[in-house]
């Protein structure tokens, strides 16, 4: 379970205020968007959510952690029960894409037997079995963001947060991707997306958090877009 | 745990690969100060030595009045001996005063034989050791207003001033090696900071993964420390070879007799150690602020 209780969260170098604040609770097993104009704070609610800023004020809570008073020698081992996606792929252009979801258990040294155990799964889920010894340059967009969702799946996370996952794609391969979200989601996986795409929010309902400003404007559990 | 130290090794060697050239140069500093370290440890450990021989060997030379009469000669030893300082106070009477004069001159010596006796023109003497850390001038003229009591001299004031000179090199040498080693540790810092900047996307993917701070440090101190034994293998060589050959040329003396170098072995190998030992620490220190500072910037 998420929790945010009156978070703020202001930049020290800029002075902006990017959250102002703002509480909400998301269940285990929620699929969440996350929409709102840019600059609303989407980012910075993600950034509060994997660790990597901290709030100014109020409190974040994932799964019993405090993760806005995280100190950073704990931060690795918070990041290893979470899954973080973002917009441009990240995935290392050297290995191949099994080599690229495999980096992810490697890092925390886990055996190699299990790593490969685990990474042929993982593409089976992703649906890039064919594709398993594939550099990232010869696959599709669409294709390289799932390996980048397959990278964040690898150590069985209970959470994913992404953040627009589909900016840099168009609507067929935007489809895959949610619907491959939603396939992890059915299996228990908490899944917050960031998202500028209407359409997806639109056609795939799920609850739907509005920010403006920094501020919650709009929490719709039907799903929707947010018109005011 | 053998996969781990691998990877950690293979890692600080692309690095130092990948952009060989800044960290060849970034050794290259290492080694320059480290050649100078090198020189300023030789040259104090030297001085220190030299220091301590000559504030041990000195005598202070106080010749005794010929008006004076045997029998006082005892009151102002006494009072000799009460000035703070005075550890030893030797008599030294006219015969054995010619004996030594006759000695310093070795075997050209002889001529002096003709003063035997009634002849000997010497004064009878006081020899005053002084103990460390006293300064001669000082007790000197104390001596010398003793009545009865001609001017004291001691090795001369030049030794004195030598000795002056050296321990202001030695703070000097101190204060200059300590600056190059901080410019060292700063120029290690930057070399490491560009391996982070050319692999930051890697690193970001460890980090978002949770690979822990010591998995990602571990190879950019490495990578340090390779720079800092790079930077120390001429040094150490210079030190060796150098100081052989320095030691050889000077017939293991400085100035003049009395002041006698530290013999090569095992000299040479304890400044290697130390050089060896600066190097690392530059590396290690230089790379750690680097890597830390990656770190809590990235969280
Ligand atoms: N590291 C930072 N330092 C200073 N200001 C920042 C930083 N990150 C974001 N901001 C500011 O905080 C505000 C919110 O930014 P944020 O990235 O959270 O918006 P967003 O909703 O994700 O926007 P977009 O849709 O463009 O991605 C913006 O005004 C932005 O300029
Ligand atoms: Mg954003």
């Amino acid at each position: 379970m998420i929790t945010l209780e009156g978070v703020s969260k202001q930049y020290k170098k800029s002075g902006t205020h990017a959250l102002n604040n703002v509480s909400l609770t998301i269940n285990d097993g929620e699929f969440v968007y996350i929409i709102g104009e840019t600059g609303s704070g989407k980012s910075s609610l993600i950034k509060l959510l994997d660790g990597e800023e901290q709030p100014t004020s109020g409190k974040v809570m994932v799964n019993g952690i405090n993760v806005g008073r995280l100190r950073f020698s704990k931060v690795p081992y918070y990041r290893r029960k979470i899954g973080v996606v973002f917009q441009d792929y990240q995935l290392i252009q050297t290995k191949t894409v099994s080599q690229n979801i495999a980096f992810a258990l490697e890092v925390i040294n886990k055996p190699r037997k299990e790593i490969n155990e685990r990474v042929r799964e993982v593409l089976d889920i992703i649906e890039l079995s064919s594709e398993f010894n594939n550099y990232p340059d010869q696959l599709s967009g669409g294709q390289q963001q799932r390996v980048v969702i397959g990278r964040a799946i690898a150590n069985n996370p209970k959470l994913i947060i992404a953040d627009e996952p589909t900016g840099n794609l168009d609507p067929r391969r935007s489809k895959e991707i949610i619907e491959l979200l939603e396939k992890i989601n059915k299996q228990g996986t908490t899944i917050i997306v960031v998202t500028h795409n209407d359409i997806l929010v639109n056609t795939y309902r799920k609850r739907t958090i509005t920010l403006e400003n920094g501020y919650i404007v709009n929490d719709n559990p039907e799903g929707g877009y947010y018109n005011v | 745990m053998f996969r781990r130290i691998g990877r950690a090794f293979k890692e600080a060697f692309w690095g130092i690969t990948h952009h060989f050239a800044m960290a060849f140069s970034t050794a290259n500093a290492v080694t320059i100060t480290l050649v100078l370290v090198v020189i300023f440890t030789v040259l104090v450990a030297n001085i220190s030595r030299i220091t301590i021989d000559v504030e041990g060997d000195i005598q202070i030379y106080a010749p005794i009045e010929e008006t004076v009469a045997d029998e006082d000669i005892g009151a102002i030893r006494n009072r000799i001996e009460k000035i703070p300082g005075v550890i030893r106070v030797d008599f030294s009477s006219k015969e054995e005063e010619l004996q030594s004069l006759i000695e310093s001159f070795g075997d050209d010596g002889k001529i002096f034989e003709i003063y035997t006796g009634e002849n000997n023109p010497l004064p009878r003497a006081f020899l005053v050791s002084v103990g460390t850390g006293y300064s001669l001038a000082q007790i000197s003229s104390q001596i010398e207003l003793i009545d009865g009591m001609a001017s004291a001299t001691y090795g001369g004031a030049t030794i004195e001033d030598f000795v002056s000179l050296l321990t202001g090199i030695r703070t000097v040498g101190y204060g200059f090696a300590l600056a190059l080693t901080v410019l060292a540790i700063f120029l290690i810092y930057n070399t490491i900071q560009i391996t982070i900047n050319t692999r930051k996307q890697e690193l970001g993917i460890m980090r978002l993964c949770g690979a822990n701070n010591s998995y990602i440090t571990a190879p950019l101190v490495l990578e340090g420390i390779f720079i800092g034994i790079m930077g120390s293998v001429v040094p150490i060589l210079l030190t060796i070879f150098g100081y052989r050959y320095v030691y050889e040329r000077m017939n293991g003396q400085l100035v003049s007799g009395i002041l006698k170098l530290i013999p090569v072995y095992p000299f040479v190998y304890y400044v290697s150690a130390f050089a060896l030992a600066i190097g690392v620490a530059v590396g290690l220190i230089g790379s750690m602020l680097s890597a830390n500072k990656y770190l809590r910037w990235k969280r």
